[in-house]
């Protein structure tokens, strides 16, 4: 058997594969082929067809006269009121909405931490959300910030409070989104701080504490830093999901009143499937993906600059 | 002497006669009363009562027996009402039909990609932009399947049954028919009579009493007025449309075809639905679709509103609608000595292009629009686009005889050309996006109408 390869493979009983006649090189590529064909299939052949639209003028009312325009679509979309307001708005939105919930939903999971009987109960409440269709409950929702016949306004008559129009003008249009969002997404982050905060070490936070810490210096000084790496993945998940919101602002504003809560997404799905114009949708999908990128890259390399001593 | 029930010009193979149509509206009126319990209207005796009229036609029906041809419907009224029927389609021709319903949202995204990747089915179809889908050659002209004697019958058929609207609706500017219409709308006002009564008002004739009368109404639990004003091309366009028409404005001019959002009369009708909706429209009006709309109306909570006349099947149905019988239906008013004109639609339904069951997709849209078939369905309570189903007794019925005229005289007041200029331009999506976002600003009063417009205009510059 040769010395070459991790150590994994060199440790492993070589029987296995040489008894099926194949060579362990050949072996892996097999094992390795189907996540690669879903890959490729579904992954990257739709994105190379993508960035190729992106550089055309590709519009589904007329197939027939596409042709390559290079950057138009890109300097057409830079040079566009609309890019930048749906930039605006979308930056706004995720970055309101992660911070709320990664606040929250750290907040409940160190309340749950302390074992209480009640504890399984409120875990199973606090992650109904997740469980609902999404538009099922967007459209509740949507009756709910009813103003004449919603359940939110009447209840703020009934304590004596005045109406509110929800959905009706761009400050309260954002804000009741991002109440919905966080119902549905706080679990999330609940989840993920749950499933760190079970995984710390108790001792240094005992140790904290016979030391004379406070509860909330042992929080702030050593739970929070052990859990910053659950936390920070939680955070690139949640934010590059909620950068792609769709369903609860499409159902609930269309992207109103005006153009006020119009995202990114919104303004590709207006493009594409509505305008039918596939090149300039393909190219706002482009942009949207490199933001990400830029985006996400840049909190993890903070991330490993600013590594928890704890962790170390 | 006979005298015949149905207009005379299209020269039935068979007369339809007063005793016959007593006999048939008997059975229609026991159908929709069957439908309206959930029972079916493809009962035994309405079929054997119909498939005379159906085979008076000079039609070969059972030509394509066998074959199944699939049909592209959204949730709508047509569909509840074709959809019972169906099964007689299927005995007269031996051809079956498959219809799923889709939700507008799901099929207004699924349609455009299904036909422009060239996919055979469905053989028929909604048509939601019927601009956008002749531009992209997805519907087949119906022209050659008309001459064609094995599968139609013009006489049977009696266009000139079909609203004049309807009709302009199937013809494109270059003379070529691309679909046949299937349902009529008009902007209808609707009013509370009783909240009317209850302030001493009267029905306003003008735009300016409408004003007058909505905000006198308006309380801090009913809305004074109440329409649409959400910021998409589906929503507000549409009867902010009729208020520009009757101001003397249009969307799109239809004799150049240039924007005519700045105009001066155009400004002047966002100006007026806008002031009249934050005067007196309910809170949150900006995010207002059909269905809050109609909702509110139904709840009592808006004393008047103003929208398709399709609603009055849904105002008049106590299982929905807590204000049945206190309802009026009526007229748009008019706006300072000009004429009223409000917005129209009418659905139509085309066969895909690159359908390879054309001739059975035509029997289907033949059957579908005919007399016997549209009588049928208006028994259900479905608007069609044929007068003689307006006025069988069993439309009236359901329908309401007083919101069926109300709606008739709208639609013969409507100006197609202002409406197809807008609605079935190819960039109608753009067009009315870009409109109707223009309005909802001027409705919450984030920009006054003639900004509103002008930045519209503005969006438009360039792209058509």
């Amino acid at each position: 058997m040769t010395s070459r390869g991790p150590a994994f493979l060199r440790d492993r009983p070589p029987s296995l594969p040489r008894r099926a006649g194949i060579g362990r090189g050949r072996f892996i590529l097999l094992m390795l082929l189907p996540a690669t064909a879903l890959l490729v299939g579904l992954t990257i052949i739709p994105f190379l067809v993508s960035l190729g639209f992106s550089f055309t003028n590709y519009s589904l009312v007329t197939p027939d006269e596409t042709a390559g325009i290079w950057l138009r679509n890109y300097r057409q979309l830079v040079a566009s009121e609309e890019f930048w307001s749906a930039l605006r708005v979308t930056l706004i939105f995720t970055t309101c909405a992660v911070a709320i919930q990664l606040g929250l939903g750290v907040a409940i999971a160190v309340l749950l931490h302390h074992e209480t009987r009640a504890v399984p109960a409120l875990r199973l409440l606090y992650l109904l959300p997740l469980a609902i269709t999404p538009v099922a409950a967007v459209f509740t929702f949507r009756m709910m910030f009813n103003p004449t016949l919603g359940v939110f306004n009447f209840l703020l008559k009934e304590v004596g409070l005045p109406a509110q129009d929800w959905l009706g003008t761009p400050g309260m249009a954002l804000f009741s989104i991002l109440i919905v969002d966080t119902w549905q997404w706080t679990p999330f982050m609940l989840l993920i701080a749950i499933g760190g905060l079970a995984a710390l070490d108790e001792e240094p936070l005992e140790a904290a504490a016979m030391d004379g810490a406070g509860p909330w210096q042992v929080f702030r000084h050593h739970t929070l830093p052990m859990l910053f790496p659950y936390l920070v993945v939680a955070v690139v998940f949640r934010a590059i999901d909620a950068f792609k919101t769709f369903d609860i602002i499409f159902v609930l504003t269309g992207g109103g009143p005006g153009i006020a809560t119009r995202t990114l997404n919104l303004l590709a799905y207006k493009q594409g499937i509505e305008f039918l114009s596939l090149g300039y949708a393909a190219a706002i999908a482009i942009v949207m993906l490199i933001v990400t990128i830029v985006a996400s890259q840049a909190l993890l390399r903070k991330v490993g600059l600013f590594k928890p001593k704890a962790i170390l | 002497m006979t005298r015949l029930l149905f207009p005379p010009s299209g020269g039935l193979h068979l007369p339809i006669t007063r005793r016959g149509m007593l006999r048939a509206s008997a059975i229609l009126a026991g159908a929709g009363l069957l439908s309206a319990k959930g029972a079916p209207l493809w009962a035994q005796d309405v079929y054997a009562e119909f498939e005379p009229l159906w085979k008076a036609a000079a039609i070969d029906w059972t030509r394509h027996s066998g074959t199944t041809i699939q049909i592209g419907a959204l949730s709508h009224p047509w569909t509840d009402a074709m959809m019972p029927l169906l099964p007689h389609f299927t005995r007269l021709t031996g051809i079956e039909v498959n219809l799923t319903p889709q939700s507008e949202t799901e099929y207004v995204a699924e349609m455009p990609v299904k036909l422009g990747a060239g996919n055979a089915t469905p053989d028929v179809y909604m048509v939601w932009a019927l601009g956008q889908a002749i531009e992209a050659g997805w519907l087949a002209p119906l022209d050659e399947m008309e001459a064609n004697p094995d599968i139609s019958d013009p006489a049977w058929y009696d266009a000139a049954d079909v609203f004049n609207s309807g009709r302009s609706f199937e013809k494109w500017s270059d003379g070529v028919t691309y679909t046949r219409a299937i349902t009529a709308e008009a902007q209808t006002m609707f009013y509370n009579q009783t909240m009317l009564d209850g302030a001493g008002l009267a029905i306003p004739a003008t735009m300016d009493e409408l004003h007058a009368a909505a905000v006198a109404l308006k309380s801090d639990d009913v809305a004074g007025i109440v329409l649409r004003a959400k910021a998409t091309g589906d929503a507000a366009a549409w009867p902010a449309g009729g208020w520009v028409f009757s101001h003397g404005g249009a969307i799109i001019d239809p004799a150049s075809g240039a924007v005519g959002l700045t105009s001066a009369g155009t400004v002047a009708g966002v100006d007026s639905y806008a002031r009249l909706l934050r005067d007196a429209g309910p809170v949150g009006v900006g995010n207002y679709h059909w269905m809050e709309c109609l909702n509110d109306f139904m709840a009592g909570a808006a004393a008047i509103g103003g929208d398709s006349s399709n609603f009055a099947s849904d105002i008049a149905n106590p299982e929905k609608s807590t204000v049945v019988g206190q309802v009026s239906y009526g007229a748009l008013p008019s706006a300072a000595g000009l004429p009223a004109k409000p917005n129209m639609w009418h659905w139509t339904a085309g066969i895909n292009a690159n359908s390879t069951n054309k001739e059975a997709a035509y029997l289907f849209l033949s059957w579908a629009t005919s007399k016997p078939t549209s009588a049928l369905a208006a028994a259900a309570g479905l608007a069609t686009s044929r007068a003689s189903a307006w006025g069988t007794s069993a439309f009236g019925d359901r329908f309401g005889a007083q919101a069926a005229s109300a709606a008739l005289a709208n639609l013969t007041a409507a100006d197609g050309d202002l409406f197809k200029a807008a609605w079935f331009h190819p960039k109608a999506p753009q067009i009315l996006d870009a409109f109707a976002i223009g309005v909802n600003e001027a409705v919450t009063a984030t920009k006054d109408a003639a900004t509103a417009m002008a930045d519209a205009a503005a969006k438009l510059d360039g792209q058509l």
